[in-house]
């Protein structure tokens, strides 16, 4: 399945409410939430601060973003086992990682590279993706 | 084990379920509890919610404390009282359950939360998934028998720092032993995210005494919001609680709540302290 193009337009319509939300869930000055810093490694959130995080996105935006929705989007049409493999994500499974998350650095990427740590790439930029995917799917879906 | 479905269970009994969108019981406190903070009302519902969602799932997972948006004290209980409880889940997989609710007393509301969410862990973990499902069907038949908790012993706080009217700094020293433990969980003993809030409250109203706008009024705490449980706390831990007067006025004080261990955050949350109605 190709990704829909989201441009930076539409991105930066639906920063500053994504950025105060990030800061809410995290406790941190919404100055300190700039689009491509690192969620874990630069804001110090953990898993329990992705639920809050999107709970907080569902309830602002009035959207629902399902369980695992990310990883789901970058998955696509490709099948679990084409995805990754005993935890680490394949050739294709990577290659669609980067086209997904267009906007994290390249070199963040790693070969080999473990499902799990997927989280680890997410930052502000990628919640606003996934908020404006959720938005165009329930346009889509009324 | 003998304090298993006992020391730390607050539904009594489920009247209504409507699998994966609602569920309604009743607990009551016994008349012979000696202990029964405020924080324990919230338990009951959150306790209610977790039975919606470990029967939604089959008994395999089961929901921790994890985030609670908001959530709004309007009254007290007294032992011998019920609490009416309902929830309402707003959803509910093997990931979380989100669910908001409330607890009455003689049809007047006394507690509610709002945005709720319990992370949702291995249920072999915690506890033995055919026992719980057993219990859930004692809770859907004849009830659980009456009388079983008999109260917790008030938290054990240090101060180690005061800034008067402005910061209070403290230790807590989780009993390495007690009842709760038994319960809460039965395979991996956990201090409960309710007690802890419950000691950062009290800190929180001493320092809401010192603010000038409230000092000598007679105080409450009307609501939390943004309780975020970050890891578990073991029993024997000894945990450093931070609560931080933000603002006052001569009605309510705003405080910041943390607690940490060895450094690392377990909990943050925001109370709201009011003079009582």
């Amino acid at each position: 399945m190709q990704q829909q193009v989201i441009s930076k337009e539409e991105i930066d319509a639906v920063f500053p409410k994504v950025a105060q939300i990030i800061a809410d869930a995290l406790g941190c000055d919404v100055e300190d939430v700039k689009p491509q810093v690192p969620l874990i490694e630069g804001l110090d959130a953990e898993s329990i601060d992705f639920l809050d995080l999107v709970f907080r996105l569902e309830r602002g935006f009035g959207v629902k973003i399902p369980r695992g929705k990310i990883i789901e989007d970058a998955r696509g049409d490709l099948a679990e086992a084409d995805f990754e493999q005993k935890g680490i994500l394949t050739d294709a499974g990577l290659a669609r990682l980067r086209e997904v998350l267009s906007e994290v650095s390249p070199d963040r990427f790693k070969s080999p590279m473990k499902a799990a740590d997927i989280p680890r790439l997410f930052t502000p930029e990628t919640f606003c993706k996934t908020v404006i995917r959720a938005q165009r799917a329930a346009q889509a879906a009324a | 084990m003998v304090e298993r479905f006992r020391a730390f269970s607050f539904v009594d009994r489920i009247t209504r379920l409507e699998p994966g969108r609602r569920i309604e019981g009743q607990y009551t406190v016994p008349a012979t509890a000696t202990r029964f903070p405020a924080s324990l009302m919230a338990e009951a519902v959150g306790q209610l919610a977790a039975w919606a969602a470990m029967s939604h799932v089959g008994y395999a997972y089961r929901p921790v404390a994890g985030l609670a948006g908001e959530t709004r004290y309007h009254g007290t209980i007294a032992p011998g009282q019920t609490l009416e409880l309902e929830a309402d889940i707003e959803r509910c997989d093997e990931e979380a359950i989100a669910y908001g609710g409330k607890a009455s007393i003689d049809g007047r509301c006394v507690i509610e939360l709002n945005h709720c969410v319990g992370p949702m862990l291995p249920m072999e973990e915690f506890d033995a998934p055919d026992a719980v499902h057993a219990d859930f069907e004692t809770l859907r038949g004849p009830g659980a028998p009456a009388g079983r908790f008999s109260g917790v012993a008030a938290p054990v706080i240090k101060l180690i720092e005061h800034v008067g009217g402005e910061k209070l700094r403290a230790e807590l020293h989780v009993p390495a032993e007690a009842p709760f433990f038994g319960d809460h969980f039965p395979r991996r003993p956990v201090f409960p995210g309710t007690l802890l809030m419950d000691c950062l409250s009290t800190l929180a109203l001493q320092l809401a005494r010192e603010a000038p706008s409230l000092q000598g009024a007679e105080l409450a705490p009307s609501k939390f919001t943004d309780v975020k449980i970050r890891s578990f706390t073991a029993p024997g831990q000894t945990l450093e609680l931070q609560v931080d007067l933000q603002s006052a006025t001569a009605e309510a004080a705003q405080l910041k709540l943390a607690a940490r261990a060895e450094g690392k955050g377990v909990a943050t949350a925001r109370i709201e302290i009011a003079r009582r109605q």
